[in-house]
């Protein structure tokens, strides 16, 4: 299993990006995509905030935070997020299916996950404790909303957050 | 009965001065000038007249406290910074270093903590009157 | 008075005579100064430094009045105690934090502060340009307040950093080294 992750900013900029495979059942924690997959992997993630918008602007009262869950066909994508499941490569690029999460903060700030294989509950895990970090990282007087985030120390604990969970 | 406030600065010069009651006669406000630079220069000498030296503590002694008459006691706190607070009161007023200790911390407070007041000059701070005689009227 | 009755004192004021304020409200206020002065003096960080001294002097001519209407203590007998009161007492009621006295030189003008934690740098992560890692001092407003306070109380001291943990050293350190003994305004002096 391999995960592609980025943190998107409200002006739709990237802001971190990191890809991981996974740990459990004798990963050794290398992603494997394939050469075709990595650049399709920026592709998918942009083009799936255009429905993630539509989802957010969609729920009703302002609420997105739970309706989001009852949405999805039995799927749930933890308090604030939507799992949208999208089929195969674009342009019959024949890839397998991806499927796509997101958890979006108060903040307008989107973390989107790409992943071969269905995994909610572990995948909400892991976006809060992204969360975590990056309310820590917006407490830091030197960054401002919308930068990128270059500190080592974030990555790593990014790392080991998907050490724990994925 | 507390009949008056002075506070002088560092250099001697009078900052702050309040009347609290009207059963004495007032000085007029340059009296008032002399009278603390007076009490300056006097204090300045007191703290080395003591026959005594130093206190068995090791502090130096320090200048005239206290001074009581028939009529009207003067306290003097000396803060560490050089501050003098006086107060004038009747003589069989209780419990002054109380009172001084608080209106130091009124002072440390509505004074000190507004960034607009400058040091060793004239208070004009309102909300140090109005906590002042918040405090001292329920004495009288 | 001896370092444990500071202690003690230090403790008894900051539960009963202190207002308490969010720990996070300080924290994030000072890092907008600093980050500010950073944009507005453009990464001269050196200048930086100098205005966080300057901005603390300021606070330190005032916030002395605090500390000494608050604890009311005896005028320290020797520059050791002074230092003790300063970090079992101010630091104490101020920021909640005891540093610790280290590093006397033999003729007990200097020491140190280690500061074991540091509310303000909480969070904190300097910027990578290259230089601010090697020039800015991030909590040199500490550093101003105490030369301000101690000049108030007649001695003259020159405070500075010489290590931090946000640059990566291991302590974050504060020498503090007493110049003179300010008595010529002030005719109260031993005899």
């Amino acid at each position: 299993m391999s995960f592609y992750f980025v943190i998107i900013g409200t002006k739709d900029n990237p802001l971190y990006e990191a890809e991981f495979g996974t740990w459990k059942q004798g990963g050794d924690g290398v992603a494997r995509f394939r050469d075709e997959q990595r650049h399709l992997n920026q592709f998918i993630a942009h083009s799936s905030l255009d429905l993630l918008e539509e989802l957010q602007w969609a729920g009703t009262g302002g609420s997105m935070y739970l309706k989001c869950i009852e949405r999805f066909a039995g799927t749930a994508g933890g308090g604030s997020g939507g799992v949208v499941g999208v089929a195969g490569g674009v342009n019959g690029a024949g890839a397998g299916g991806v499927w796509v999460s997101v958890f979006l903060t108060a903040g307008n700030i989107k973390f989107v996950l790409l992943h071969d294989t269905r995994a909610d509950e572990p995948i909400r895990q892991f976006f809060y404790d992204v969360y975590e970090l990056y309310t820590k990282t917006l407490m830091n007087p030197f960054y401002s909303v919308d930068m990128e985030v270059r500190s080592a120390v974030f990555d790593g604990r990014v790392r080991a957050g998907v050490k724990k969970y994925l | 009965m507390i009949l008056s406030l002075l506070i002088l600065n560092k250099a001697g010069g009078l900052v702050y001065h309040r009347d609290f009651s009207n059963t004495f006669t007032k000085l007029s406000s340059n009296d008032y000038l002399v009278l603390a630079g007076t009490f300056h220069g006097v204090h300045a000498i007191t703290a080395r007249l003591s026959p005594f030296g130093p206190s068995s503590g090791g502090t130096p002694s320090s200048g005239l406290e206290v001074m009581e008459s028939e009529h009207f006691r003067m306290q003097c706190f000396q803060t560490l910074t050089g501050t003098k607070f006086l107060l004038f009161t009747e003589p069989q007023q209780p419990n002054v270093d109380v009172i001084l200790r608080r209106i130091y911390e009124l002072y440390a407070d509505y004074v000190m903590k507004n960034p607009f007041y400058q040091i060793e000059m004239p208070i004009r701070c309102e909300a140090f009157d109005r906590h002042l005689m918040a405090y001292i009227k329920p004495k009288q | 008075m001896s370092a444990t009755k500071a202690a003690r004192m230090g403790e008894e004021v900051w539960k009963t005579r202190i207002d308490k304020v969010n720990a996070e409200l300080v924290t994030l206020t000072y890092g907008s100064i600093v980050a500010q002065l950073c944009k507005d003096y453009e990464g001269d960080y050196l200048e930086v430094n100098k205005q966080l001294d300057k901005m603390g002097y300021n606070i330190g001519l005032r916030l002395i009045e605090d500390y000494l209407a608050k604890t009311a203590p005896q005028r320290c007998v020797n520059f050791r105690e002074t230092a003790e009161m300063i970090a079992r007492v101010g630091f104490k009621i101020f920021l909640n934090i005891t540093p610790t006295v280290a590093n006397w030189t033999s003729d007990n003008k200097q020491f140190s502060l280690v500061f074991e934690e540091n509310p303000l740098g909480d969070f904190v992560e300097l910027p990578d340009d290259g230089r601010a890692q090697n020039e800015l001092w991030y909590s040199n407003l500490l550093c101003g307040v105490l030369r301000g306070a101690l000049e108030m109380v007649q001695m003259q001291v020159d405070a500075h950093f010489v290590s931090d943990t946000l640059r990566g050293n291991e302590t974050t350190e504060m020498r503090v080294s007493l110049v003179r003994y300010i008595d010529d305004e002030l005719p109260q002096s031993e005899d």
